[in-house]
């Protein structure tokens, strides 16, 4: 899985849900900044991204294993989904 | 086909409030009820008055004057409880006795950043009692308005018995409402003093509100003082009104408790505001008796909430149930007040809270749980909740497979799914201790109210259809404020069917008298708990140039928090195209001038919105069509084919 299109599904999705168009703007050129920390998303926006991850591209991803070190930016979000084994963009 | 969840305790049933309610109605009366509470009901309906009073005596809210008449007038929409009785609601929130006495806990306080704080009541008597008399030599009276642009502190707490022990009117609002929606409601009740907060917690960062305030206060031409409850630097407000800060109303000598006035039982109390499908949000007054007596009512008995008891409710001052679990003091129960994020710095966060400040009782929302159901959380290996005794809910309908979880999942004890509203500051469908738990269901209907269905088959006392109420009750609405006429009161309440009170939901009512809330039956939306007016959202969207009509209906969607989001429709001017530029506009442009909560999830153009032949838009037959129902009384419109396309266009959910 490209970790490019992983980015563009949460930034469309921010935008659809939290930032109505200005998600790009608001994370900047830092794709690791914090979304907790910044603003860019809540703990109960994380668990809505969570599943529309899953579903997007029909993966699983195990709450236990999701910290902010591997889910709290853009960069992290997507290394982590594009390493999922089977992880196929199925809009 | 009902399935059962939890039996009756019976050694909770045989030490309820409501048994010992029930046996002194017995005695009184010289008749068995059986330990029954249908029998007790349907007398309570049926001698209304009687009901009232009894209870008004075995409560032992503090009053002056006469409890008699109970009830002067003809019905629930003219008549009047305890015309010639006063009450202080502050006084009887605040009093201490050898059962309550002052140095037990009247609140704990936590934030989101780690805050504590905790208050005897004698001290919360002793602050409120000071701020009084700062408000009283600032030349505040009975029936001035007082608002608050606050967040969910003791310090708003205390400002508001303050106010309220002198007879003043009480008014707020969350400070996350945008300033137009603030000053919709506030302006038409021309305040004298605003408490409010400059700053607000959100997700571990604070985030200053001085441009929103200020842009409050100018709009407020009636204020004479603004009393901040927080710590930030006000001198750069530059605003045209005394600035002070509460502590220093809390400086001056406290009024004495014994000389507190009361006021006449129907006495304005608190002002909540509800919207309708059209116009500025209906400024709800609600009597300082009305709002004890149903208060204490619900807590005593459905509730069982009694001194040694720890309530959190979660809620803002802006949502009626801020205004619920404030009269919990009135019981002396210890109340929890928190602010800030439930799920930070993660989702786990507030049952820790809940375990650490012992919570007895936990109110909470369907959305909570489905947060807490979505992040895979097990709240009973995560936290000890050994004083937990029962889960409230509220807000939206609870389904079974969310109670399944909570059995599962947090801890197996009474789930009470309670549904009212602003417009009664109360609930309409509650717990009971004296009955068992069905999945899905609240467990009775409010004691003493004679809740009907209108089914298509006309009024009945169980079925399907929209939610009355036949008989007078206290927590009636003594006015909608600036409605001299009192033709706004009958048109929202008893237009519709004369001589019942008109509540706008959707019951499922069984003839044992468990009920399922179905939703509204107007075209007002409920989004994650939040009552919403699709007019809201009009006086937004309708000043987006291309955008000609606009329609919200809420759709039904399991995947939401709350079962619940919002469709806009629109028609759009020639050439105009709903691209993904124009959605996002729309969603910013709600995002900002009203809340989160009021943008939609789906946007959709269409060529023409559903019109009756007075041209009056029909939300109500467009929500049937999205929810994938036929709306009933297709003639009632001028254009029923539009409701084809609607259909087709507008995405099910789940």
């Amino acid at each position: 899985m490209n970790e490019q299109a992983v980015k563009r599904v949460v930034i469309d999705w921010l935008d659809d849900n939290y930032h109505f168009g200005d998600a790009e703007t608001i994370i900047g050129s830092d794709e690791d900044k914090s979304f907790l920390q910044n603003g860019v998303l809540d703990s109960l926006g994380f668990v809505k991204l969570i599943l529309h991850i899953e579903q997007t591209f029909n993966v699983r991803l195990d709450r236990k294993h999701i910290a902010p070190a591997n889910f709290d930016s853009l960069l992290r979000i997507a290394k982590h989904v594009a390493s999922l084994p089977g992880a196929k963009f199925s809009p | 086909m009902k399935s059962l969840h939890l039996p009756v305790e019976q050694e909770l049933a045989a030490r309820s409030q409501m048994l010992t309610f029930l046996r002194t109605v017995e005695q009184r009366t010289e008749q068995s009820l059986n330990g029954d509470y249908l029998a007790l009901h349907r007398w309570a309906c049926d001698n209304f008055a009687d009901f009232w009073h009894d209870f008004l005596v075995w409560s032992k809210i503090p009053f002056s004057g006469s409890e008699h008449p109970v009830f002067e007038g003809a019905g629930v929409e003219d008549g009047r409880f305890f015309p010639s009785l006063s009450v202080n609601y502050a006084e009887c929130l605040l009093r201490s006795s050898p059962d309550v006495p002052d140095d037990i806990t009247a609140i704990a306080f936590r934030s989101e950043q780690g805050d504590h704080k905790r208050i005897n009541r004698g001290e919360l008597r002793h602050d409120v009692l000071s701020i009084a008399a700062s408000l009283e030599q600032a030349g505040v009276t009975a029936g001035d308005r007082v608002v608050a642009f606050a967040r969910n502190t003791t310090d708003t707490v205390e400002a508001c018995l303050a106010a309220t022990s002198l007879g003043a009117v009480w008014s707020s609002v969350g400070p996350d409402l945008a300033p137009a929606g603030v000053l919709a409601r506030f302006q038409q009740l021309e305040p004298t003093v605003l408490f409010a907060h400059t700053e607000m917690l959100s997700h571990g960062s604070k985030r200053a509100l001085k441009e929103q305030l200020r842009e409050i206060v100018l709009g407020l031409p009636s204020l004479k003082m603004l009393v901040v409850l927080d710590d930030s630097v006000v001198g750069d407000l530059d605003l045209p009104i005394e600035v002070v800060r509460l502590e220093a109303l809390r400086s001056r000598e406290p009024l004495q408790f014994s000389a507190l006035r009361r006021f006449p039982f129907d006495h304005p109390l608190f002002v909540l505001f509800s919207s309708g499908t059209t116009g500025a949000p209906k400024c709800i007054v609600h009597g300082a008796g009305g709002t004890l007596l149903e208060h204490l009512k619900e807590h005593r008995l459905h509730s069982d909430l009694r001194v040694g008891d720890r309530l959190y409710f979660h809620t803002s001052c802006g949502w009626m149930m801020w205004n619920w679990q404030l009269s919990a003091l009135g019981s002396g129960v210890s109340i929890l007040l928190y602010d800030g994020s439930v799920s930070f710095p993660d989702a786990t966060a507030l049952l820790k809270i809940l375990e650490e400040e012992r919570i007895s009782v936990f109110g909470t929302s369907p959305a909570y749980i489905q947060l807490l159901r979505e992040s895979e959380i097990t709240p009973r290996q995560i936290c000890d909740f050994s004083n937990l005794r029962v889960i409230q809910s509220t807000g939206s309908v609870l389904y079974d497979e969310q109670f399944d979880w909570i059995r599962e999942f947090f801890k197996t004890v009474p789930i009470h799914s309670i549904s009212g509203g602003s417009d009664i500051i109360g609930c309409f469908v509650l717990g009971n201790p004296l009955l068992p738990v069905y999945r899905g269901e609240s467990q009775c209907v409010s004691l003493g109210l004679d809740v009907r269905v209108l089914t298509d088959a006309g009024i009945e006392r169980s079925g399907t259809g929209e939610l009355l109420c036949a008989n007078p009750f206290p927590s009636r609405p003594v006015f909608i404020w600036g409605d001299s006429t009192r033709l706004k009161f009958h048109t929202s309440y008893f237009e519709e069917n004369p001589g019942y009170w008109t509540h706008g939901d959707l019951i499922d009512l069984d003839a044992c008298g468990s009920a399922r809330i179905k939703g509204r039956a107007d075209g007002t939306m409920k989004i994650r708990g939040v009552r919403i007016g699709p007019a809201e959202l009009y006086g937004v969207v309708l000043k987006i140039p291309g955008i000609r009509e606009a329609m919200a209906v809420e759709q039904e969607d399991r995947r939401e928090p709350g079962g619940r989001k919002i469709v806009l429709l629109v028609v759009l001017a020639p050439g105009v195209t709903l691209d993904r530029p124009f959605t996002l506009r729309i969603k910013r442009e709600l995002s900002l001038k009203t809340s989160a909560v009021h943008v939609p999830s789906v946007i959709v153009t269409v060529s023409e919105l559903p019109q009756t032949h007075n041209g009056k838009y029909s939300e109500r037959a467009a929500r049937e069509v999205v929810n994938g129902r036929t709306p009933k009384n297709l003639s009632a419109l001028r254009n029923p084919d539009c409701l084809e396309e609607i259909a087709r266009l507008v995405p099910r959910s789940v």
